[in-house]
């Protein structure tokens, strides 16, 4: 289907811009078919190469210009007029001393294949290691975060449960203190800081009576048990 | 019996009679050419001549390109950001569409019949490359692959899965290959490069942010390895749901299996060569180290 649509298509002659004859005396046959497949050109730009009149200027002369006396206007002139321009065609050429230099530049801004892919590797592998590393100390720290959220909200609720605890207290405080001196005083005075002061040495009274019952009880419990355990 | 009737009849007799077309026998289809108004001429082409009255306009004075009366300009309003940094040097490829590849084929601009080449795309006036304006040369982009039926072996420098698709599967061969700035001015305008008598340079390697592109058989790179691009080849039609023609069987196939090496720039033509128009010869080097550096 391709080749013969190909072949229904016949080239029909392009008009370059300027101007000039069409058909190239080149003619390959498409042997899929038998017709013949002309390839029309652009006709290249006449070469005005100037091979009858050149100007090869005088290497010996102080008039000559120096940019005509260079090697890149040798070569130059080679290209244009061939051997006629009577420059040896071995200047085309970089000397030794230019080929160093040529050697050195490209084995320092073009590296072979096999280091540059190496130095690819390399980078690819350095930038996947970073983000498997930052990617694994997110999941880590996305781990700790019930746990975290839990404190944080334990932490919320005590301190909030302590201020509460703390106004009660107050609360109680100022009751008694009313109760007892039957008014009702200011927190800050003096004498409800000795009330306060005292109601604390009772209750560690209270507490100290209570360890020791605890103790006492305990260490007759034992005794007990192990005489009820060994009768 | 008596009289046989000519096919075509007068209107033949009159052809053959006519003179020869020339010049001086030809005239343009009356419409197709419209008279350019002659100004500071006539009625209409006269007085202000098209250019207004007073001012500025009229006296040629106006400002530059963007200025808006003093306003902040738009071309300065903008803000610059970073997904615009180095835009401008930023490597630049040419489009070209299965489309217009065809046109040319068809239309025998372009040969199928040989490689088809940056240099070829360009003698036949396919696309216009700048290699001074950050152009590294000319992708291919798969529009037009539906209508695609022309069997080449075309070397790009960027090729989209659906062209490269597009042109195995009527039995062609694609690669990209890289050409650096100065390979490829010389790639583009040959004739200039050998009327200055240089030898011809070898191609440079991409660098380290093309390498991998160009090592990847899935673009069919230059650099990559022949098996992995026949592999390539195998999972692109499957993908695609077409069967691979095999060009070994072609008779083009020597045509279609040529390739150029990573280092040379020209079919049949060497890095170090000087290539003479004048005398239509061919240089080549003797000395050992200049051999060596162009077949490094």
């Amino acid at each position: 289907m391709a080749t013969s649509m190909l072949c229904r298509r016949t080239a029909i002659f392009s008009w370059a811009i300027r101007g000039v004859s069409p058909l190239k005396s080149y003619n390959p046959a498409s042997s899929h078919c038998g017709l013949l497949h002309q390839i029309a050109n652009y006709n290249p730009k006449p070469l005005k190469l100037n091979l009858k009149d050149p100007y090869i200027p005088d290497r010996e002369s102080e008039k000559t210009p120096e940019w005509q006396k260079t090697a890149k206007y040798d070569r130059k002139l080679f290209g244009r007029y061939g051997s006629s321009s009577g420059i040896d065609p071995a200047k085309l050429w970089p000397s030794h001393a230019q080929l160093e230099e040529m050697i050195a530049e490209e084995r320092e801004w073009n590296p072979p294949l096999q280091v540059m892919l190496k130095n690819v590797e390399a980078k690819t592998k350095e930038a996947n290691a970073k983000r498997l590393a930052r990617e694994k100390l997110v999941a880590a720290n996305m781990a700790k975060m019930p746990k975290m959220v839990a404190d944080w909200r334990k932490e919320k609720r005590e301190a909030k449960q302590k201020l509460k605890d703390e106004k009660a207290r107050r609360e109680r405080l100022l009751a008694e203190a009313r109760e007892r001196f039957g008014y009702a005083m200011d927190p800050r005075s003096p004498k409800f800081l000795e009330m306060v002061s005292e109601i604390e040495k009772e209750e560690k009274k209270k507490r100290k009576l209570m360890k020791r019952r605890l103790k006492e009880e305990q260490s007759h419990v034992p005794p007990a048990s192990s005489a009820a355990s060994s009768s | 019996m008596s009289f046989t009737r000519k096919p075509g009849g007068k209107a033949l007799d009159i052809l053959q009679n006519l003179p020869r077309i020339s010049l001086a026998n030809l005239r343009p289809e009356p419409g197709t050419k419209k008279a350019e108004k002659k100004r500071g001429r006539g009625q209409h082409g006269g007085n202000r001549s098209g250019r207004g009255h007073k001012g500025e306009r009229q006296r040629g004075n106006r400002p530059r390109l963007g200025f808006e009366g003093g306003q902040t300009p738009f071309y300065l309003a903008i803000p610059k950001y970073g997904y615009n940094e180095g835009h401008s040097r930023r490597a630049q490829y040419q489009p070209l569409t299965l489309n217009r590849l065809q046109y040319l084929i068809d239309l025998g601009r372009v040969d199928p019949t040989q490689p088809i080449d940056l240099t070829q795309l360009v003698n036949g006036r396919g696309v216009t490359i700048q290699p001074q304006k950050r152009d590294y040369g000319v992708q291919l982009v798969g529009e037009g692959a539906g209508i695609f039926a022309a069997k080449v072996n075309i070397e790009v420098q960027m090729a989209s899965e659906e062209a490269i698709a597009a042109i195995e599967r009527n039995g062609g061969m694609v690669t990209t290959g890289f050409y650096d700035p100065r390979s490829l001015a010389v790639l583009c305008k040959p004739v200039p490069f050998f009327i200055s008598g240089q030898p011809i340079p070898k191609r440079m390697l991409p660098g380290e942010d093309m390498v991998t592109y160009y090592t990847d058989a899935t673009n069919r790179g230059y650099l990559a390895d022949p098996e992995k691009i026949q592999k390539a080849r195998i999972a692109l039609a499957r993908k695609y749901g077409y069967v691979l023609p095999d060009i070994s069987k072609d008779e083009l196939f020597h045509m279609l299996s040529m390739v150029k090496n990573p280092r040379q720039i020209f079919f049949g033509l060497s890095p170090g060569w000087v290539v003479n128009m004048a005398e239509k010869k061919i240089l080549k080097p003797t000395d050992d180290k200049l051999l060596q550096y162009y077949s490094s």
